[in-house]
């Protein structure tokens, strides 16, 4: 997990190095901007995939620790 | 007197036991038994029986009036006495008395005179010796008592006696005097085959002369040797009963007695009222702990749903600026690049009339050459 969980870090920098490629163009290249937006997206999306897979994994863990409150 | 020749004498009646008599003065003795079938006859001289306590065997004894008289000592059936004397035939019936000439209690100097002896006796057997003694066991519960019910014994045994759920057999026996012997031998027997965990052996207070049972020999080898811990409530004189100090424990009353056994009860209870204290505590200490642990996890749960808001909002944000710099977005929109000398043309400045231009649309690119420049 935690090797994921730095994977979704890791595609958090990724997206900011994007951003940051585009914020500091002065030239337009489409067809590299091109490139960048679809990296762009891909990457959102597999974080957006792996945020959801963090949200559940942490109601889980919610639950459980409820369940164990109850026992005491 | 002369010689004569005893074997061939043929000795009237009279004569030979006025003989015997010369012999029997001179077996002066003291001899120890208890006094039987006595009585007094019209010239006011005793007649009693000696009994051996032993074995039975009997002496008869004759106290004159006057020798009574000094000796102090009021004769009683069922006493035990020491009498000092001689025996002799009285020719009248050819019976022999044995004739006192003193008798004293075989208490006090005689009493504790035998006493010691049999007290040295039973400690070089290793009888008393505190090896040997059982500890009383903990939380006893079946208890049996050997004591007399006349008297306050019983009533302050139980009264004193916790209710821990002991089971209590009591078997009342004599404990006074030397005839309680047999009693108590009774009584120790029967216990022997029952299942008790401990055996209580109670008399009330009284002389040392009541207390001759429990100096008895056969008596304090059974407690001794009895399968189950003796507790002795005999009561302390100077000198400790042999049956007292033969027993495992040995205290000086029945209250005393009857506190020994609840002991350990008692104790028990004292200790668990602590550890209700102590799980009380623990368990308030455990429920600040979970609360701790509580705030804890709501601080860390809020803080890792902050955590998430925020990766989100960053995705969010992240997506709209790549759709807003999309060029195929912007193509598609009506937007155009166009291009002079491979340059993005941003100002009227980049074109030169009669130049290429090339204007990238959404789905191609169209050639051009510049006729004119407003600017």
């Amino acid at each position: 997990m935690a090797k994921e969980k730095q994977n979704l870090n890791k595609s958090l920098k990724e997206l900011g190095e994007i951003t940051s490629w585009f914020d500091n163009q002065k030239e337009v290249d489409v067809e590299e901007g091109l490139k960048k937006v679809k990296e762009a997206v891909r990457i959102i999306k597999e974080s957006k995939e792996r945020l959801k897979e963090v949200e559940n994994e942490f109601e889980e863990i919610k639950k459980e620790i409820d369940l164990e409150g109850n026992d005491y | 007197m002369e010689e004569v020749d005893v074997a061939e004498k043929v000795f009237a009646i009279s004569e030979f036991i006025t003989l015997l008599n010369i012999g029997l003065k001179r077996s002066r003795a003291k001899v120890i038994g208890e006094v039987c079938e006595m009585k007094t006859g019209p010239s006011g001289h005793i007649y009693f029986s000696l009994k051996d306590e032993k074995d039975g065997s009997v002496l008869s004894c004759i106290i004159w009036k006057s020798s009574y008289y000094v000796c102090g000592v009021r004769l009683a059936e069922g006493m035990k006495i020491i009498a000092q004397g001689s025996p002799q035939i009285y020719a009248p019936t050819g019976r022999l008395s044995f004739i006192a000439q003193t008798i004293q209690l075989a208490g006090e100097g005689e009493l504790k005179k035998e006493y010691e002896r049999l007290r040295k006796k039973l400690e070089m057997e290793g009888v008393f010796s505190l090896e040997r003694k059982r500890p009383l066991p903990q939380y006893i519960e079946r208890i049996g008592v050997i004591t007399s019910m006349k008297g306050a014994v019983i009533a302050d045994f139980s009264n004193n006696l916790k209710r821990f759920g002991f089971k209590v057999q009591i078997i009342d026996s004599r404990v006074e005097g030397q005839s309680a012997v047999q009693d108590l031998l009774t009584s120790l027997n029967t216990f022997k085959k029952k299942d008790i965990d401990a055996l209580v052996i109670m008399r009330g207070g009284g002389s040392l002369e009541s207390m001759m049972a429990f100096n008895n020999e056969i008596l304090t080898r059974e407690i001794a040797g009895f399968p189950v811990p003796v507790v002795a409530g005999i009561g302390h004189h100077k000198d400790q009963p042999l049956a007292a100090m033969a027993a495992d424990i040995s205290v000086s009353t029945p209250t005393a007695a009857a506190m020994l056994v609840s002991d350990s009860w008692q104790r028990a209870v004292l200790l668990l009222e602590r550890y209700e204290q102590i799980t009380v505590r623990r368990f308030e200490d455990i429920m600040e702990i979970k609360s701790n642990m509580q705030e804890f996890l709501r601080k860390s749960f809020s803080g890792f749903e902050a955590l998430l808001l925020k990766v989100k909002q960053n995705l969010k944000q992240t997506e709209e600026l790549m759709n807003a710099n999309n060029p195929e977005r912007q193509l598609r929109l009506g937007y155009s690049i166009s291009l002079c000398g491979g340059k993005v043309v941003k100002s009227v400045q980049d074109a030169k009339i009669g130049s290429d231009l090339d204007i990238k649309v959404s789905d191609g690119t169209i050639y051009t050459k510049i006729n004119k420049i407003n600017g």
